[in-house]
């Protein structure tokens, strides 16, 4: 069974349709990228996988759990999924290293000395152990996301999603967050990541879905995207991103 | 125009003008923080979505809001020993008036600071599989209170200055043993006097420290 099943959805805001019949899935050490224009639904649809939002029709199971079922413990289910936010969403009144284990103390229950060893242990791989005391204000944004990334692998998650990671980084930082995925990627974590970056798909993705419109418009290998789009939809925006 | 007063009834006066301020400050602090914990309940409650509880507390805010606190102090005074049937003691009777008018106005200035920690912030906490509870309570509330701590301090010094209205019940604070020694000492003038005296220095002292929070909190940000 696929880590993540998601079957048939749909989303409305009031009348607003979001979300239209869009079924995938992913399956375990797979990493999927999911672009599309602005506005097209991508990140509604990861925020659906771990029940950020509700979803009015279909059905997301994730590790054999259904999202939607209102039997379903989604604290519990969401603390096996981890989350990285396009805004790094850091604790602002926690030092970096109390960002690391407020989860694992509070949620899983971890000793504290525990949980601090492994957040520590997390920050050296994401090269920040220097930064351990300070507050996430101090930090930058590319430094910022590299924590917000350890803060979710220090609950270690069956499965990671990526929602538009490096969209608020300045340039010159997309890299070093990038670096950490990649790695972690190459590790054989699962991963759904919303993304413009096309490097990044080429380098790790196993496949890429287009969505545009609220629909999933191309689900294919990555090979078959990048080399052969069969949308026009898709086609038009590979254009415009890779051209740039 | 100095020179009728006689100032010697003050230091005669004070250790039991000291006992008037010593419940004034009591009061202060009890109904401050039990209006908080009363009030951040009430902001939760408003903001739950939740139509019959959200209306209840609504209803319960704005109709505090809509009376006058003397009206309350003294309902309040006046009807509870006609439902248990024994006198409740004014001391007591007004700390728990304060709590429960107190927390209407402390519900809206919570109310305001857990609107002003964005929904990513709750997204992030719920990420990591915290229950709502959970997320309040170490995710939004902290960061709330630390939003709106000049606001909550300057309600306070409002507050340390109502509390001057519990003389109507007979609640003995500052204002009240100055009223008492004064008649006493036939000095009436001089003892009132010297508590606004009092209840300047302190509200102007906490004021300052409202301003410098509040400079400091603009650096913060």
């Amino acid at each position: 069974m696929a880590m993540i099943e998601i079957r048939h959805v749909f989303k409305w805001y009031d009348k607003f349709q979001v979300l239209a019949d869009c079924s995938t899935q992913v399956e375990k050490g797979e990493v999927v990228v999911v672009c599309g224009p602005s506005g097209s639904g991508k990140s509604t649809l990861i925020k659906c996988v771990n029940a950020l939002e509700p979803f009015q029709q279909g059905e997301i199971v994730v590790d054999g759990v259904s999202v939607g079922a209102s039997a379903t413990n989604l604290p519990k289910l969401r603390a096996r999924v981890g989350m990285v936010f396009q805004h790094f969403e850091l604790f602002p009144h926690m030092s970096i290293v109390d960002n690391l284990t407020i989860g694992q103390v509070k949620v899983l229950g971890r000793p504290r000395e525990l949980a601090r060893e492994k957040g520590l242990n997390l920050l050296a791989r994401v090269g920040l152990s220097a930064q351990a005391e300070k507050f996430p204000g101090q930090l930058s944004g590319g430094q910022q996301q590299r924590v917000a990334i350890a803060r979710a692998l220090s609950m270690d998650p069956i499965c990671m999603l990526f929602d538009e990671p490096t969209s608020a980084l300045d340039p010159e930082m997309i890299n070093e967050v990038l670096d950490v995925m990649v790695e972690l990627a190459a590790e054989g974590m699962t991963m759904m990541v919303v993304t413009h970056e096309m490097g990044f798909a080429r380098k790790v993705a196993n496949r890429v879905i287009f969505m545009d419109g609220g629909r999933i418009v191309e689900d294919d290998a990555k090979d078959t995207f990048f080399g052969n789009p069969r949308s026009e939809r898709a086609q038009q925006f590979l254009a415009k991103i890779l051209h740039h | 125009m100095l020179a009728g007063f006689d100032w010697s009834v003050i230091p005669a006066s004070l250790p039991f003008l000291g006992q008037g301020l010593l419940y004034s400050l009591q009061l202060t602090v009890v109904a401050m923080t039990g209006g908080v914990i009363f009030g951040t309940l009430l902001a939760l409650a408003r903001l739950s979505g939740g139509p019959v509880l959200a209306g209840a507390a609504a209803v319960y805010v704005n109709t505090m809001r809509s009376i006058p606190l003397l009206m309350v102090i003294l309902w309040f005074f006046l009807i509870i020993p006609l439902l248990t049937g024994k006198p409740m003691g004014a001391e007591r009777s007004a700390m728990i008036t304060f709590t429960a008018f107190e927390a209407a106005y402390y519900s809206e200035i919570m109310r305001a600071g857990i609107q002003s920690v964005s929904r990513g912030q709750v997204n992030a906490g719920y990420a990591l599989g915290m229950t709502y509870a959970q997320t309040m309570m170490h995710i939004v509330l902290p960061q709330a209170v630390r939003n709106m701590l000049p606001v909550l301090l300057t309600q306070t010094i409002v507050l340390f200055q109502d509390t001057s209205l519990v003389y109507a019940i007979g609640a003995k604070d500052l204002l009240k043993a100055a009223e008492i020694t004064g008649r006493n000492y036939n000095r009436p003038v001089e003892m009132y006097l010297f508590v606004a005296v009092i209840y300047f220095a302190i509200c102007f002292s906490l004021s300052l420290l409202v301003r410098r929070l509040n400079r400091k909190i603009a650096i913060v940000r």
